[in-house]
C-alpha cells in the first residue's frame, strides 16, 4: 500500500493553506541556493529542524521518510569532499539537508487532496496557454492515484505466482505480463470512462469529437 | 488525447511506480537493482514518445503530491531539491526520446533479434545518454559540482542501466507480439 | 450534438418496473472488426423492462450492449435509443442509459467511494448541491452508506460491484445495461446483486452466463455468431440454449 507522507494534525504549518506554503518553500530554496557561507547554512539547517519538528512528527519518523534522500546526500557529500574540498562538501550537505527538511515539512502538513487542488489550479492557466486540457490532465492524475495500489498488488501477485511455480525472479517474467495486462485493462477502463459521460460538459473540446473512432472490442 | 490514451498513460504511471516498489530483482551479476528506470524506458518503447512522456509526468505529479512512489520509498517535495532531481525530471525527456527513436529505428519486417537491438539502441540513447545529460547538468550547476566531477559520480550507474535497456527492449518485443498497440 | 443539457430522467426511485423503459432499436446493424463480423445485420427492438441476452463467448453479446451507448460504432446500420442515435447523440443516450461493466475495478475511476459516485454527475454538469443529494440517495438505495468515505482499494469485490452500480444509479438513468454482472462475485454477493436487480425500477438489459439470474425475465434473446437466433420467453429460450450447448 502506498500511503501519503502527509499526516493529519493541527500545527501552525497544518493551518496554512497549500499555495502559500509552496510559494514560501520555493523562495527559501532559491535564497539558500545563493548562500555559500557555512555558518548561515548551519543556521538554516537548524531552522529547518525546528520547522520540521514543529509539525508534530518525531525526528525518528522524519528520518525514516528521508532515509533515501539521506543516502543520496551522503554519497554526494563524500564525492564533493573527495573531488573538491571539505568546506564545500559541508556547505552542500547543509544546504540540501535544510531544503529537504523544509520541503518535507510542507509535504507532511499538506494532504494529497489539498495538493491535487493546487495542481488543478495550475492546470487552468496551462490550459488557457494551450499546453494541456485541464479536465483530462486532472483525470489522468486521479486515475493514477486510484490504480497505483492495484497495479502494485498485481505486480506482487505475478512474482508470487512465478515463485510458486519454482521460477526465478526475472525482470522479463515480471514486466511482460504486467504490461500486457495493463494494456488490456486500459481498453476496458476507457470504455467505462466514456460510458460515464466523460469528458465533462463544457470541456474545451466538443463532446461529439470524443465518441471513440477506434475499432470495436469483442 | 483520447480516453484510451488517458487510461493507458495513468496505468503506465502506476506500472513505473510498481516497478520501483516490488522487491529489487538481482540482475546478471547478482547486484540487486530496482526496475523503476526500466519502467521509464518501457513507457517510451511501448507507448511512444508523447504518451510515454505523459506517463512519466504523472509519476512526477504523484511525487509532488507527497506519495512515496520512487524506488526506496522516496517521494514528496524534498526530492525536487535533491541531487537526483535532474535524473527525475530528465525522465520526461528520456521517455520522449526513447519513444521517438523506437518509432524511427524499429523496422517491423526485421527479425526479432534485429528489432530487439534497434529498440535497445533507442533505450540507450533516450534512457541513458539523454537522461544522464539532464542528471549531470543538474549536479554540475544546481549542485555546484562542476561538469567533470558530476560526470565522474554518475558514470558508475551506466552498466546497470545498459542491462535494463536490453531487458526493456526484450519486454517490448514480447508485449507487442501479445497485444496490438501503436506508438504515439 | 442535439441535446447536451442534463435532462431529468424522472424520479427513478419508487417507480414501477417498466415505467422507465426506453425503446432501443437496432436497424440492420453490423459490426466488422479486422475482417471478422462481430454483429451481422441485427434488427431488433427492446422495450421490455427486463431483457436477458445469452450466448457463448465471442458470440457478440458484449458488443451488442456496447453499441447501445455508442462505445462501439456499427460499420453499417444504426442503433437508436428513444429515437436518439447512439453515435451522434451519444452524450444524451449515456445520460439516460447506464452501463455496469463485468469488472468493477475497471469501472471505478476515483480513489474514494463518494468521489467516484460524483464522477458521472460532474461529467453531466450537475451542481455541487445536486451531486451531494444524489450521491447520498444512490448510497442509500443500495444500503451502502457506510462505505461513503472508504478507499476503493480497501473494498471487497462485492462491495466494489455495488459501488460501481451506485455510480450508475446516481445519474437516475432509465435503462441500465449489465455486462456479466455476477461473474466476479461469490455466491452471497451474487444473490445480493440478484435481489438488487429484481427490485430495480429501471429497465435492465442483462448479458449473463448466469442463466438462473434471467429465469423470470419476460424476454431473453439468444445470440450466435453475431446473429439473433432465438427470441422469446426466458424459459423457452434458456431451455433451447442449454439444449444447443450440452
Amino acid at each position: 500500500m502506498i500511503a501519503a507522507l502527509a499526516r493529519p494534525g493541527t500545527s501552525p504549518l497544518h493551518r496554512i493553506a497549500a499555495a502559500p506554503k509552496l510559494a514560501g518553500l520555493a523562495i527559501v530554496a532559491t535564497v539558500l541556493f545563493f548562500v555559500d557561507e557555512p555558518r548561515l547554512l548551519a543556521a538554516a539547517f537548524a531552522a529547518a529542524l525546528v520547522v520540521a519538528r514543529s509539525t508534530g512528527t518525531r525526528f525518528a519518523e522524519i528520518g525514516r521518510d528521508l532515509r533515501g534522500a539521506a543516502v543520496v546526500l551522503a554519497v554526494l557529500g563524500l564525492a564533493d569532499w573527495w573531488l573538491i574540498d571539505g568546506p564545500t562538501a559541508i556547505a552542500v550537505v547543509l544546504r540540501l539537508a535544510a531544503i529537504a527538511l523544509f520541503a518535507h515539512a510542507v509535504t507532511m502538513t499538506t494532504s494529497t487532496a489539498e495538493l491535487t487542488e493546487v495542481l488543478e489550479r495550475i492546470f487552468g492557466p496551462a490550459e488557457r496557454l494551450g499546453l494541456l486540457d485541464a479536465a483530462r490532465a486532472a483525470l489522468t492524475v486521479t486515475l493514477a492515484l486510484r490504480f497505483v495500489p492495484l497495479i502494485v498488488e498485481e505486480a506482487n501477485a505475478i512474482r508470487e505466482a512465478q515463485a510458486a511455480r519454482g521460477l526465478d525472479a526475472s525482470p522479463l517474467a515480471l514486466a511482460v505480463p504486467l504490461m500486457v495486462r495493463v494494456i488490456v485493462r486500459s481498453e476496458a477502463l476507457a470504455d467505462a470512462i466514456d460510458a460515464r459521460g466523460f469528458p465533462p460538459e463544457g470541456a474545451r473540446r466538443g463532446a461529439a469529437r470524443h465518441i471513440p473512432a477506434r475499432p470495436p472490442s469483442p | 488525447m483520447t480516453t484510451r490514451d488517458i487510461s493507458l498513460v495513468a496505468l503506465m504511471a502506476a506500472v513505473i511506480v510498481a516497478l520501483g516498489v516490488v522487491p529489487a530483482i538481482p540482475l546478471a551479476g547478482g547486484v540487486p537493482i530496482t526496475l523503476q528506470s526500466m519502467g521509464v524506458m518501457l513507457a517510451g518503447l511501448v507507448l511512444g514518445p508523447r504518451r510515454g512522456a505523459a506517463a512519466v509526468l504523472v509519476v512526477i505529479a504523484l511525487v509532488a503530491l507527497g506519495l512515496p512512489v520512487l524506488a526506496g520509498g522516496r517521494g514528496g517535495l524534498a526530492v525536487f531539491a535533491g541531487p537526483t532531481a535532474g535524473f527525475l525530471l530528465g525522465w520526461v525527456l528520456a521517455a520522449f526520446v526513447t519513444g521517438f527513436l523506437a518509432q524511427v529505428f524499429e523496422a517491423p519486417e526485421k527479425s526479432t533479434p534485429v528489432r530487439t537491438l534497434q529498440l535497445t539502441l533507442a533505450a540507450i540513447v533516450g534512457g541513458i545518454v539523454v537522461l544522464y545529460l539532464c542528471g549531470i547538468l543538474w549536479l554540475a550547476f544546481f549542485m555546484k559540482m562542476g561538469l567533470a566531477k558530476a560526470f565522474a559520480v554518475s558514470i558508475a550507474f551506466v552498466p546497470g542501466d545498459v542491462a535494463k535497456a536490453v531487458v526493456a527492449a526484450l519486454v517490448t518485443v514480447q508485449v507487442r507480439r501479445a497485444v496490438a498497440i501503436e506508438r504515439k | 450534438m442535439s441535446d447536451t443539457s442534463p435532462e431529468r430522467a424522472g424520479g427513478a426511485t419508487g417507480a414501477e418496473p417498466g415505467t422507465l423503459s426506453q425503446t432501443i432499436v437496432f436497424s440492420d446493424a453490423s459490426v466488422v472488426r479486422s475482417g471478422r463480423t462481430v454483429l451481422d445485420r441485427i434488427s431488433i427492438g427492446f422495450e421490455e423492462p427486463r431483457v436477458g441476452i445469452v450466448g457463448l463467448n465471442g458470440s457478440g453479446k458484449s458488443t451488442l450492449l456496447k453499441c447501445i451507448i455508442g462505445l462501439v460504432a456499427p460499420s453499417a446500420g444504426a442503433i437508436t435509443v428513444d429515437g436518439r442515435d447512439a453515435i451522434r447523440d451519444a452524450r444524451a443516450v449515456r445520460r439516460t442509459t447506464g452501463f455496469l461493466f463485468q469488472d468493477p475495478d475497471n469501472q471505478i475511476v476515483m480513489p474514494l467511494v463518494a468521489e467516484d459516485l460524483a464522477f458521472g454527475l460532474k461529467n453531466h454538469g450537475f451542481s455541487a448541491a445536486e451531486i451531494a443529494t444524489r450521491v447520498a440517495a444512490a448510497l442509500d438505495r443500495l444500503a451502502i452508506t457506510h462505505l461513503r468515505e472508504r478507499r476503493i482499494h480497501e473494498l471487497s469485490g462485492g462491495e466494489k460491484q455495488l459501488v460501481a452500480l451506485a455510480g450508475v444509479l446516481a445519474l437516475e438513468p432509465r435503462t441500465v445495461l449489465f455486462d456479466e454482472p455476477t461473474s466476479h462475485l461469490d455466491l452471497k454477493n451474487r444473490n445480493r446483486l440478484r435481489d438488487v436487480l429484481q427490485a430495480l425500477p429501471e429497465q435492465a438489459i442483462v448479458v449473463s452466463h448466469d442463466l438462473d439470474l434471467l429465469a423470470d425475465f419476460p424476454r431473453v434473446v439468444m445470440i450466435e455468431a453475431g446473429r439473433v437466433v432465438r427470441d422469446g420467453a426466458a424459459r423457452e429460450v434458456i431451455a433451447r440454449y442449454r439444449e444447443a450447448n450440452r
